[in-house]
């Protein structure tokens, strides 16, 4: 003991400690991603049909397929109803993205650099709508479409936007989807110097050139993260939705349109509504087929997020 | 004129300005279009109700419990996130965000999967305590899908402080854990307040989980989310407008009051 030089002594300690302390903290990480894959791996054996599920539906009589129903992960891939889903869903969301990221860009860019009065209210509002339950926002759609200030739009406008497809759906994952892209182009634009543009402008250039040949290449990765986010987030719509739309499955044929029919997302779902529609309704090995489907495509868009390198304060 | 107009690129902020100026007023008038339906006079009988007080507190104290929770294993995790390099680190952080990514109300129905396995079947059944459909499966629900959550804001307040403080404390001969409490967490107290704020917002906007996991028996488990969905299909109108107030309410508050103590609004 005393045969150590002390400064020896020293670093070792600070080593030892040094492991200890990262052995601590990781500890907590790695519980959460235990966690995190747990709950989604210990569902894996609800794919399987048990015994008991078929006696039950020989039970009950509303299942016309039971054979397809008894499959493995109740033959989801049959199913016309899962791959008009998938192309509603896949339609709508990037539909959704699109309109955002058009509208949203110049909006966060405005936000970031000109000098609007109240925009620390503005930033608020906008943070707020991503905190208020989404059922709030369901309801506050449907009451400024079908009970309050739309009301007369829509009637003189000819076609509903509660209830449809088109303009509903479209709507309904619209608002929060919206509202989390331009938090993160905002934060893109706020990272980048205005002082380049100035530079560009001073050289000649018209303020959009400035910002399509200086911003734009420079904050071009967490603009796209944000369209990634916007995406990711209109996947996972469902409040909205289910507020706003419902459920389309049982609706006849007579209710959609020809467009609708031609695109086949006719009597179809957005995809976590079908989800919660098909577990409600017993029909569980199917409902967490479609589940897995949603974690894998949320699973690629955030690793998609991740490799972009989007800065940590926006995942 | 125009042709002007077009050559100075004039047009750009003003389309910029248009739509921002559109955007704020079709969210303001979504928000608004509450008190319009409802109207003063009812809102302030709504209010007066004890129903209405029962749900609110009711939200108040589980997202309270959940918060803390979720702290206790953000904070940690988020500092590692933050700080450390390892293998295979994309991957991990993708895994450990899926919660927050993936739809909430397909994380309540893995939560079925969850309760009845190893773990918790075996806590369930020795000590008597049954997570599913009482406070304790609600309180499951917001932990759920505040922590990873959570752990993303403690990330963004780490990241804000430099790492050069942390070496010139060990370099002056503070151990690490001494270094973490006395250097890093005050530095990071304003974020981590902020980002507790933001946590218990969200917990406090919990449905979607819910409704596969625990559904809502009336005045144990419907919190002010779940209730405007239970009260929606019971046709409640009057209810279910002047609950969205007040969680409209609630979540202005919380991040004004986050915006107040200096959090960054864009951290989600």
């Amino acid at each position: 003991m005393s045969g150590n030089p002390p400064t020896m002594a020293g670093t070792r300690s600070a080593t030892g400690d040094r492991t200890i302390f990262k052995s601590f903290f990781y500890s907590f990480t790695g519980f959460m991603f235990l966690f995190s894959a747990y709950l989604f791996l210990s569902n894996l054996d609800q794919l399987v049909v048990t015994e008991a599920a078929i006696k039950t539906r020989e039970i009950t009589s509303w299942g016309e397929d039971r054979e397809v129903m008894n499959m493995f992960a109740g033959g989801f891939w049959r199913d016309a109803y899962f791959w008009k889903s998938l192309n509603l869903t896949l339609m709508v969301t990037v539909i959704t993205t699109l309109i955002a990221s058009l509208v949203g860009i110049p909006t966060a860019y405005a936000l970031s650099r000109y000098r609007i009065p109240g925009k620390a209210a503005i930033e608020v509002l906008f943070s707020s709508v991503m905190v208020i339950p989404a059922s709030s926002v369901g309801l506050c759609l449907i009451v400024m479409f079908n009970y309050g200030p739309f009301w007369n739009l829509q009637q003189q406008l000819g076609f509903r936007f509660a209830h449809s497809i088109f303009p509903g759906m479209i709507l309904a994952s619209f608002v929060l989807s919206f509202a989390l892209g331009l938090s993160a182009w905002k934060a893109a634009f706020d990272g980048v110097n205005p002082r380049f543009e100035h530079v560009a402008r001073s050289l000649g250039s018209s303020r959009w050139r400035a910002f399509r040949t200086v911003t734009l290449p420079i904050s071009k990765s967490g603009l796209v993260a944000g369209v990634i986010l916007a995406w990711t987030r209109a996947m996972a719509e469902f409040g909205a939705v289910l507020f706003f739309c419902g459920t389309f499955r049982e609706l006849p044929p007579a209710r959609f349109s020809d467009l609708e029919k031609v695109l086949h997302i006719d009597q179809a779902d957005f995809l976590s509504v079908a989800i919660w529609a098909q577990i409600e309704y017993g029909n569980v090995e199917y409902g967490f087929a479609l589940a897995f489907i949603l974690v894998i495509i949320g699973g690629l868009s955030v690793y998609a997020m991740h490799r972009i390198g989007a800065k940590g304060y926006i995942w | 004129m125009q042709n002007a107009l077009w050559q100075r690129g004039t047009w750009w902020p003003a389309l910029a300005i248009f739509l921002a100026l559109a955007t704020i007023t079709f969210y303001l008038i979504l928000i608004a279009s509450n008190w319009i339906y409802l109207g003063l006079g009812d809102t302030f009988y709504f209010f007066t109700q004890p129903r209405m007080w029962q749900r609110f507190w009711l939200t108040v104290w589980t997202s309270t419990v959940s918060t803390c929770f979720s702290l206790i294993i953000g904070i940690p995790a988020g500092y590692a996130l933050s700080r450390f390099s390892f293998p295979c680190r994309n991957v991990f952080a993708s895994v450990i965000d899926l919660p927050i990514v993936v739809s909430p109300a397909v994380i309540g129905a893995f939560l079925f999967g969850i309760t009845t396995r190893f773990p918790f079947d075996l806590i369930s059944e020795h000590y008597n305590i049954y997570i599913g459909r009482n406070v304790y499966g609600v309180l499951l629900v917001q932990f759920t899908v505040t922590c990873a959550f959570c752990a993303r804001l403690m990330k963004a307040a780490f990241d804000s402080i430099p790492p050069k403080f942390e070496s010139v404390s060990r370099s002056l001969g503070a151990s690490n854990f001494r270094t973490f409490f006395k250097v890093v967490l005050p530095m990071a107290k304003n974020g981590i307040m902020a980002s507790m704020i933001v946590v218990w917002a969200r917990a406090a906007a919990e449905w979607e989980g819910l409704m596969l996991f625990v559904g809502a028996s009336e005045g144990k488990t419907d919190i002010m989310p779940f209730a405007i969905y239970l009260d929606w299909n019971g046709g409640m109108m009057g209810w279910v407008v002047s609950m969205t107030i007040v969680c409209i309410l609630m979540a202005v508050t919380a991040m004004t009051a986050m915006r107040l103590i200096g959090g960054k609004s864009h951290v989600w």
